[in-house]
């Protein structure tokens, strides 16, 4: 690592961890150029930030919160024109051995409620989905723990009410 | 909530994901460099069809009629046609600055791309001043030498030192002004432009060391 530039190292750390922002971007995106955009400013914004990782956390780490904040940021910034999702464009991905029809149709809708979550709540079913605890998402979100199982709890809610309306 | 167990679970089991190669995540380092350069671009086309546009609505030929100046006015226009074979030619200069550096992947290479790139865009400005300069002791010129509504004048300076001097302090403050004015006009333009490609270039040195 000693040999390596900056710019070499933090490309292969990010080679290595890219899923983490493609998952972020199949949460806050519908389409695949929309994805690849998000990817690209994501990786752009985590190169910024680069020479401030010191390293005493772990890169994934410090890629979640960087890369939650830029989606975060930008979906604030963009007028949520899309209303209307086009989920069957979107890329997720059942394994065939247990394929099965309902349950498939139940990924669906979930997908599609997920989606009509804020970018904040975005970002906690995100971690939530990743297996974090919630000492983790009050870390990488800055925000308090007592206050990560309130926002989830509610979020739990919303997504009941959008599954029954 | 049960359900949210199985969006975990389907979440957790998939991950393929189009993976992006080192060379893709190179690129979309560069691509910041590569953008400010396209503004530069854009600016300067913007820019000279303002001055186009101004030019059409300040018609100089009646000016150069009643000045009687018809007969040097063909000049004027081979200065007008050279002018804007220059500003092509920076324009173009631009334009292939940007392509190499929206395809440049080494490092050095791109630092020395932006270097170029801002002493490109400064020349551009020193030889836009000086154009400034230049066609407003055209014009002082023209006035003095051809436009009878300014012989009385020219009479007066032949008599009296005082007015002498006051018309040469007159016609270098009008100059002083109109540099300063335009010079801010580039300082806002490009400087900010620039100064971002700057800061880009710097951290590039930071990595390259």
């Amino acid at each position: 690592m000693k040999n390596m530039s900056l710019e070499q190292s933090f490309v292969q750390q990010l080679k290595t961890n890219q899923n983490i922002i493609h998952k972020i971007c199949r949460l806050y995106t519908n389409g695949e150029d929309a994805h690849k955009d998000l990817f690209q400013e994501i990786t752009i914004q985590l190169w910024k930030a680069f020479p401030k990782f010191r390293g005493d956390s772990k890169f994934s780490t410090w890629a979640y919160r960087v890369a939650l904040n830029t989606a975060i940021t930008l979906y604030r910034k963009s007028t949520r024109t899309v209303k209307t999702v086009d989920y069957e464009n979107h890329q997720y991905f059942i394994s065939n051995e247990e394929y099965n029809y309902e349950e498939e149709e139940q990924l669906k809708l979930l997908y599609r409620a997920v989606y009509q979550l804020n970018d904040i709540e975005k970002a906690l079913v995100f971690m939530y989905l990743e297996d974090k605890d919630y000492r983790e998402i009050s870390e990488t979100l800055g925000i308090s723990e007592v206050n990560a199982r309130v926002k989830m709890n509610r979020i739990k809610g919303k997504l009941k009410k959008i599954l029954n309306p | 909530m049960k359900e949210l167990d199985l969006l975990k679970k389907d979440w957790q089991k998939n991950d393929a994901y189009n993976q992006v190669s080192e060379m893709e995540i190179y690129t979309m380092l560069h691509r910041q460099s590569s953008s400010i350069v396209k503004w530069i671009l854009i600016v300067s086309i913007l820019e000279i069809l303002l001055w186009t546009t101004i030019s059409l609505f300040f018609n100089t030929d009646d000016y150069f009629k009643k000045t009687k100046f018809e007969e040097l006015s063909i000049n004027i226009q081979a200065l007008n046609i050279f002018n804007y074979g220059v500003i092509l030619i920076f324009i173009y200069l631009f334009y292939k600055n940007y392509k190499t550096i929206s395809t440049t992947v080494s490092t050095k290479q791109l630092m020395k791309d932006i270097l170029k790139t801002r002493k490109t865009v400064q020349y551009y400005v020193w030889y836009n001043l000086g154009i400034v300069v230049l066609s407003l002791l055209l014009g002082f010129y023209i006035a003095f030498a051809y436009n009878p509504e300014v012989s009385f004048l020219k009479e007066k300076i032949a008599n009296d030192g005082k007015v002498l001097a006051l018309t040469i302090g007159v016609l270098i403050l009008t100059v002083g002004v109109f540099l300063g004015v335009f010079w801010l006009f580039y300082r806002l333009l490009y400087g900010i432009l620039l100064r971002r490609l700057y800061a880009n270039y710097k951290e590039l040195k930071k990595i390259d060391l």
